[in-house]
């Protein structure tokens, strides 16, 4: 299928042509660049060649393949600039028509251009066949072969209007740079200027390193495309700055140096950052542009949230179906700030902890609060969340976080009217709860002397195993402990609560006093198999289950009764029973020494039909015969 | 425990094997009259057992006997094992206790 690329295409954008979407051919790539991922395209229009670097948002397009070596694209938008004399275009956006074709042509590379921009040539003749050495098969262009119809001009982009004001002794080019999309800055630019909404606009910190003191202060920008950057102004920077910025009013800037981006602080999806400088410009443009959006989240919902990676950060919203009281937490370095905990909850059915940190707690943890307490249930939107893996996943704030309470957007309705039409009265799964893995169908069996035996619980995460034993012996001394009742989200606290005064209990975590506690087992119990016996730990789910009543009955039985007799009784009554164990086994330090620690988790009778089936299988697996595979 | 003469656990095809022997098995009960029962083994098979079954009958009864022919018992013993049982769990049990693991059980 022959294929005519648009004829001169080269020297028409070199000219400054951006309007033609020309149809050209892509004869090389090269990732190039330090540390972050650029691709420079050798495109051709069969005659003559020129370098493209590819906008980043593009890289995508490589790596897939979608575009390669003897591509036939179309260049949808791009720009020219020109760099230390270098004529380089950048590709914004493009489109292969034809993934794979063959070289068309005989093309060459156009005077004018250079192939390497980042590097200095020693030598800049430009005719000599040996600094082409990267790019073999085309012929050095020589001045003989120059058959153009036109000579490229090396121009800037924009023509200055002719009466524009001379200021100076240099004569500058004042001409307002071309406004561009943010996803299109880099460090290669030329002049640029971006028109953006501020969607966030940070502290003014002060510091003090080795240089001395400084200040500074960042910004978000989102831009009518969706892109979005952050900048960046230090000292005297934020003197000019500081005041003139706003969130939600739309600038016009320009001048600013792109560095790469901080992905420690930055979790803007973009790798470069803008930092404005002294001759830097930011122009506010009081008419209200519709066309930016005020703020751009991704939600995830809540049930993606439960295999995210632990630290990431991300924009969640759901209703917020309670929120507690703040409370003072201290902190590691000794400072001491607010703490509450709320659940917010979503279409998908989970719900997920939220903790708010600092002023978060007074301003928008205190405005939910009302809320909640007046009946509503508010939409709450969160940008910039921080993944937290302690208990099963939860979502806590950090400095730049930012919170939207019931906002105009359209996830927002869509929760409302899903809460409104049943979603309110549907229970939801927390997700914030310690998971234990491997459900019935992939339960780990062991022995108890294969616990010791094969180390379980010395690595870094717990070992999750069941086994079969029965209960040969139930401590009595402290069997369980004052627990605080009050509940914390849909969890009840349960923290150890102290005797503050005659019949007043103290809960240090919910900072409360109430006279009713509750009584939850800390069973210490020893569990025997045809192997060995062994001691575990069981809380109150597993207590109740081996002891077949409440630790609070067992309290007043023993402790106000007094009836050690019926006490005993019903301790014996519960020896040799024969369960299932679901273990959770973990190596942990006692004052100096390593100890593996055994919790049972959960206690099931043994059904006699699905054991039978288990140790049958277990058998025939067994049998000698079949290991002469 | 007396174990002189045990009982080899059979289903309805492994009966064949014991004839004139004494056996136990586990039927599952569809007929009942006096001086017999007619049951289904855990393999499917009907089988027909002589002697005086317990009054309440369950559903699932264990007989030990002698094996008369390839589809009778004469029952010696009757044990009530109740109305839910895993007939698979105990056909599973006579295959092993005839086959590979015959040295445990006789």
């Amino acid at each position: 299928m022959p294929v005519n690329l648009t004829r001169n295409a080269i020297a028409m954008m070199n000219s400054g042509d951006f309007n033609s979407k020309p149809l050209v051919q892509v004869v090389d790539i090269k990732l190039i660049g330090n540390s972050q991922e650029r691709y420079r395209f050798l495109l051709s229009d069969s005659e003559s060649t020129q370098h493209a670097m590819l906008a980043t948002q593009l890289n995508e397009q490589v790596r897939t393949g979608r575009v390669k070596k003897g591509s036939i694209i179309q260049l949808i938008d791009y720009i020219c600039s020109t760099v230390q004399n270098r004529r380089i275009i950048v590709v914004l956006n493009m489109e292969t028509i034809i993934p794979e074709y063959e070289i068309i042509g005989n093309p060459k590379l156009l005077m004018g251009s250079e192939p390497e921009a980042n590097k200095s040539m020693p030598n800049n003749n430009l005719f000599e066949p040996s600094t082409r050495s990267t790019n073999n098969r085309y012929s050095a262009p020589a001045p003989a072969n120059k058959a153009q119809s036109f000579q490229p001009t090396i121009q800037p982009a924009y023509q200055p209007p002719p009466n524009y004001k001379i200021q100076g002794p240099i004569m500058k080019n004042e001409a307002p740079a071309r406004i561009i999309p943010i996803a299109a800055l880099n460090p290669y630019q030329g002049r640029w200027a971006i028109k953006a909404r501020v969607t966030a606009k940070g502290d003014l910190r002060r510091y003090n390193n080795a240089r001395g003191d400084g200040k500074v202060f960042s910004f978000d920008l989102l831009d009518s495309d969706g892109g979005e950057i952050r900048v960046t102004c230090f000292n005297a920077v934020v003197d000019r700055f500081y005041n003139v910025i706003e969130v939600g009013k739309v600038y016009l800037i320009s001048k600013g140096s792109l560095k790469p981006a901080q992905k420690n602080f930055n979790h803007l999806k973009n790798e470069w950052e803008i930092f404005l400088e002294s001759n830097s410009t930011v122009e506010l443009c009081p008419d209200e542009d519709g066309s930016i959006p005020r703020q751009q989240f991704s939600f995830r919902p809540i049930t993606e949230i439960e295999s995210a990676e632990n630290n990431s950060i991300l924009d969640v919203i759901g209703i917020v179906i309670s929120v507690n009281p703040s409370v003072p937490i201290l902190r590691k370095n000794g400072m001491e700030t607010q703490r509450r905990i709320l659940n917010l909850k979503d279409v998908s059915g989970k719900s997920v902890e939220l903790t708010l940190w600092g002023d978060f707690c007074n301003k928008e943890g205190q405005k939910l609060q009302e809320m909640v307490d007046s009946g509503l249930f508010p939409v709450l939107a969160v940008k910039a969340g921080k993944v937290n893996d302690f208990n099963g996943k939860s979502i806590g704030t950090i400095s730049s976080t930012q919170l939207f309470i019931d906002p105009d957007c359209p996830e927002a309705q869509g929760l409302r009217a899903w809460f409104e039409s049943g979603g309110r009265n549907t229970a939801s799964i927390s997700i914030s709860k310690e998971i234990m893995p491997g459900g019935s169908k992939n339960e780990i069996r062991k022995t108890l002397t294969q616990i010791k035996d094969e180390g379980l619980g010395r690595s870094d995460k717990p070992d999750w195993v069941t086994a079969k034993a029965t209960v040969v012996f139930i401590k009595t001394d402290n069997f369980c402990y004052t627990a605080c009742p009050l509940m914390i989200g849909d969890r009840q606290c349960n923290k150890k609560v102290t005797q503050s005064g005659n019949k007043i209990w103290l809960c240090d975590r919910c900072n409360q006093e109430f006279e009713e506690c509750d009584y939850r087992y800390l069973l210490q119990v020893q569990i025997q198999d045809h192997t060995g016996l062994t001691w575990v730990t069981a809380f109150q789910e597993a207590g109740e289950e081996i002891l077949g009543c409440s630790a609070k009955e067992m309290y007043l039985l023993k402790y106000e009764l007094q009836d050690d007799t019926r006490f005993g009784e019903i301790i014996r009554s519960r020896l040799f029973h024969q369960y299932l164990f679901r273990l959770k086994i973990k190596e942990e330090l006692y004052g100096d020494e390593q100890r593996v620690k055994i919790t049972v988790v959960k206690v099931d009778k043994v059904n006699y039909s699905a054991e039978s089936r288990y140790l049958l299988d277990m058998v025939t697996k067994n049998l000698p015969n079949r290991k002469q595979f | 425990m007396d174990t002189s003469s045990p009982a080899a656990f059979v289903n309805g095809g492994l009966l064949r094997m014991h004839v004139g022997r004494k056996v136990r098995t586990v039927i599952q009960v569809t007929r009942s009259d006096a001086g017999s029962v007619m049951g289904k083994s855990t393999d499917g098979c009907q089988l027909v057992v002589r002697g005086s079954p317990p009054a309440p009958l369950t559903s699932y009864v264990e007989v030990i006997g002698v094996a008369e022919n390839e589809n009778s018992i004469r029952a010696e013993l009757w044990t009530n094992f109740g109305d839910s049982f895993d007939a698979s769990n105990y056909d599973q049990l006579c295959q092993l206790a005839n086959g590979e693991l015959k040295h445990l059980f006789l």
